[in-house]
């Protein structure tokens, strides 16, 4: 590795923020944390499997401690920072993964103060503001940060985050061109698949990666169980609930996901046959789209579920996609199953940065036919132009199949909650109202 | 490990494989002592669509190609009669059976997947064709059918005084087949022929380079096999077809990187339905590892017979031996 570089993004990383300033992050956003659990746990249905899950993603709950014992034993932490990064080939080579995009709303005025750019990605600003003073537990000790350059907003973070952790980018082709871009891709992996070895010293088996690779597939098998549960007339788990535990599978060692998962799955089927429901009785059942909510920037799915709609799928990355896809492996020499881990990460991912993303089109039609939504909500962080591009493609496509869609563009900070809640409020009488209308 | 256990939605090998070797049974069965087609003449005229190659000791059967050969040499007397009822003959039977001709009966196409399966087995990765040496291989076999009928007819013909290169030049295609070669010297080496090194130099050598080639790319000589080039003009009018949800699809490419024959039309069509054709040999590997529920299917005619599963864990034959039953 080259010699250790000097940070060009702060000069003077030490006493740039006052010790008050950096106190007041940690503990507003330890109290953002508390509420978006306590909005979460309040919830009148809800399995009791799910606790385990909030300790997973709370603000230095057991997990950071889990993890920085792990570290002090020697053992490694990767930070990925998006849905393309193959957690098969981490874990495989012995380190831990964890999630840097960050939810909390605080972080972001550390890095407005640095960047000085209002209409960046509050995302993108919060996870960098969360390293530059240390405000996450969690994120506080990686060893590396893997960062596929997808929209600008990531690709740049990744850069500045070098002035802190080393990084790892990674090439997307962004024209998905069969052949051409798998072979592309593959190579990344590749490199990759160095760089951790470097990180961690050790080789990445293929029997190593063969089993990461099972776990993760047994991850995707429960978390078809569980689309099976939300697609029903009576999902017993609400969309909130759904997202806190794919994203927790992002901070979790897998094996301990798997086994609590499929917990939680045989509880929602044990309240299924009791006639329990998530939500309200008859409630609009609605899609989420759009850009990415971690934890616990849960401010539109919970307003949307406060307002009389459930969130029985959705098509983010930071939601039903992570666990969408399954490795299918047919053969067992070295290249074909990185080949294999590759597509799977690259192919079927329907982030907006790629263009033409018909694919996306096509699955949220396809999913509003098998989960019966009747309505969508279209997220979009401010700043977040593919997005915002995309919504009105998808807004006239879904005009000509009659579903409605409402677009919410939202900040990190909790202003705009009345706003949107009217909005949404609105959005989910008129599907009522329609469907009373077409029931008569 | 790996041998233990997969993960595959549906699984469709397996059986493949009984109907292959039960194909291969009835193929030289006689001469381990099955009923004895080869007695009656009726019998030694059957012909199937594809290699189950004349070389094999009193098969009962031949291939087609055999047969055109034949016919389109010996046939300038009889107005080549012979050789058109059974060219629609054969038509027939590919509208019939198709391309399952290939994957679930041809032997020589389970011969190459024992060179695949050896290969896996030892761990060497695939040779991967690129896009443009496919498209010209793909032209290769209607070249060699070409070339074959070219070669065939003249030679049958007295009046162009070329009847005398018969001896060299007759079944064109058979002797550089190396179907020939392989079944001869497997034949030899079980002791069903008589030991003799008369075999030509040209089918030894196409021999070697169809057995290096197919040890690295899966299936090489399907991809200029003229068998399956005439199968393939017919790939899209045949019962049975490929089909695909294009809504189900998420195009992950798993079909396109699963597939022995490299053909992506299975991944990149998303119009027609029926995505099957010129490569394609209705092996049903796609269908086996589409993770979509009911995206691609094996149809006949109107009828589904098997459309691609959720995967989950299954236990291969060993797997479920070694651990005394029971799907995981
Ligand atoms: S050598 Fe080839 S072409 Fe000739 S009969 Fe055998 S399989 Fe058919
Ligand atoms: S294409 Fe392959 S499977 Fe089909 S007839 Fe030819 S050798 Fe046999
Ligand atoms: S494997 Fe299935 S879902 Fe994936 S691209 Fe092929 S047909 Fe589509
Ligand atoms: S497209 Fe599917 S059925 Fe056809 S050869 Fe390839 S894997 Fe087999």
């Amino acid at each position: 590795m080259k010699e250790k570089r000097t940070s060009r993004y702060l000069k003077d990383k030490d006493g740039y923020f006052s010790e008050e300033q950096i106190d007041r992050t940690k503990k507003r956003s330890r109290e953002m944390e508390e509420a978006s659990r306590t909005r979460l746990t309040s919830q009148k249905v809800r399995a009791k499997t799910l606790t385990y899950f909030d300790e997973i993603m709370k603000y230095d709950g057991a997990r950071s401690q889990e993890l920085s014992d792990f570290q002090g034993k020697g053992g490694k932490i990767i930070g990925t920072m998006c849905v393309m990064v193959p957690l098969e080939l981490i874990n495989a080579s012995g380190a831990k993964n964890v999630r840097l995009c960050s939810g909390y709303y605080e972080p972001v005025h550390p890095a407005n103060e640095l960047l000085g750019d209002a209409g960046l990605c509050p995302m993108v600003k919060s996870t960098l503001g969360s390293k530059m003073v240390n405000a996450n537990p969690i994120t506080n000790n990686i060893n590396m940060v893997v960062g596929p350059a997808t929209c600008d907003g990531k690709m740049k973070l990744a850069e500045i985050l070098e002035d802190w952790v080393p990084v790892v980018m990674m090439n997307i082709p962004r024209v998905k061109i069969g052949e051409t871009s798998s072979d592309i891709w593959v190579k990344e992996i590749e490199y990759l698949s160095r760089k951790l070895e470097e990180v961690t010293g050790k080789r990445i088996s293929k029997r190593a990666l063969v089993n990461e690779i099972k776990k993760w597939n047994r991850g995707h098998e429960l978390w078809s169980k569980m689309l099976d549960i939300r697609r029903s007339k009576r999902p017993t788990i609400s969309g909130q609930d759904a997202m806190l535990v794919v994203q927790a599978s992002q901070m979790d060692d897998i094996e301990r996901w798997n086994k609590k998962t499929s917990q939680l799955i045989s509880e929602l089927q044990d309240m299924q046959k009791k006639g329990m429901i998530a939500g309200e009785d008859g409630a609009a059942r609605i899609l989420l789209a759009g850009s990415p909510m971690m934890y616990p920037n849960f401010k539109i799915p919970a307003i949307v579920e406060e307002s009389g709609g459930t969130i029985v799928h959705d098509e983010l990355c930071s939601g039903f996609r992570l666990m969408s896809d399954p490795v299918m492996l047919d053969g067992i020499t070295r290249k074909g199953i990185m080949r294999g881990l590759a597509e799977r990460y690259f192919f079927p991912c329907t982030c907006p940065c790629f263009s033409p993303n018909d694919e996306r089109i096509r699955r949220i039609k396809e999913s509003i036919e098998a989960f019966g939504i009747e309505g969508v909500v279209f997220h979009t962080l401010r700043g977040c132009h593919l997005s915002n591009i995309e919504a009105t493609k998808i807004e006239l496509e879904l005009r000509d199949i009659g579903i409605p869609m409402v677009k919410l563009e939202s900040e990190y900070d909790e202003g705009d909650i009345e706003q949107v809640r009217t909005r949404v409020e609105a959005f989910i009488e008129m599907i009522k109202a329609r469907r009373e209308n077409e029931g008569i | 490990m790996e041998l233990m256990e997969m993960f595959k939605g549906r699984n469709i090998r397996p059986w493949r494989f009984l109907v292959q070797i039960g194909a291969v049974l009835f193929i030289i069965g006689q001469s381990y002592g099955l009923p004895p087609f080869g007695t009656y003449p009726i019998f030694r005229r059957i012909f199937l669509p594809n290699a189950s190659c004349r070389y094999i000791n009193d098969a009962p059967t031949s291939c087609y190609y055999y047969q055109v050969q034949d016919g389109f040499t010996t046939g300038f007397a009889t107005n080549y009669v012979d050789v058109a009822i059974m060219l629609a003959v054969v038509v027939l039977l590919i509208i019939l059976l198709g391309r399952f001709w290939c994957s679930w009966l041809c032997p020589f196409g389970l011969v190459q997947e024992g060179f695949e399966k050896l290969r896996e087995l030892l761990g060497i990765p695939r040779y991967r064709l690129k896009w443009k040496q496919r498209i010209l291989l793909r032209r290769v076999k209607y070249t060699i059918i070409f070339l074959t009928v070219l070669i065939s007819i003249p030679i049958g013909i007295s009046a162009l005084g070329l009847t005398s290169c018969q001896s060299t030049f007759a079944l064109p295609f058979c002797q550089v087949c190396p179907a020939k070669g392989f079944f001869l010297i497997t034949q030899q080496i079980f002791g069903a022929e008589p030991w003799s090194n008369k075999l030509p130099l040209i089918a030894i050598a196409s021999l070697v380079v169809f057995s290096v080639s197919a040890f690295f790319l899966p299936m090489a000589f399907c991809r200029i096999c003229p068998m399956g080039g005439l199968m393939a003009l017919f790939g899209r009018t045949s019962l049975p077809l490929l089909k695909k949800d294009p809504d189900k699809c998420t195009k992950c490419r798993i079909c396109a990187r699963v597939c022995p024959l490299d053909h992506d039309r299975v991944y990149e069509d998303m119009e027609k339905d029926d995505v099957g054709g010129e490569d394609c040999t209705l092996c049903g590997k796609c269908v086996e590892y589409c993770p979509e529920e009911g995206c691609l299917s094996i149809n006949y005619g109107p009828f589904t017979l098997t459309s691609s599963k959720r995967p989950r864990t299954r236990n291969t034959f060993l797997g479920r031996f070694r651990k005394g039953g029971g799907d995981t």
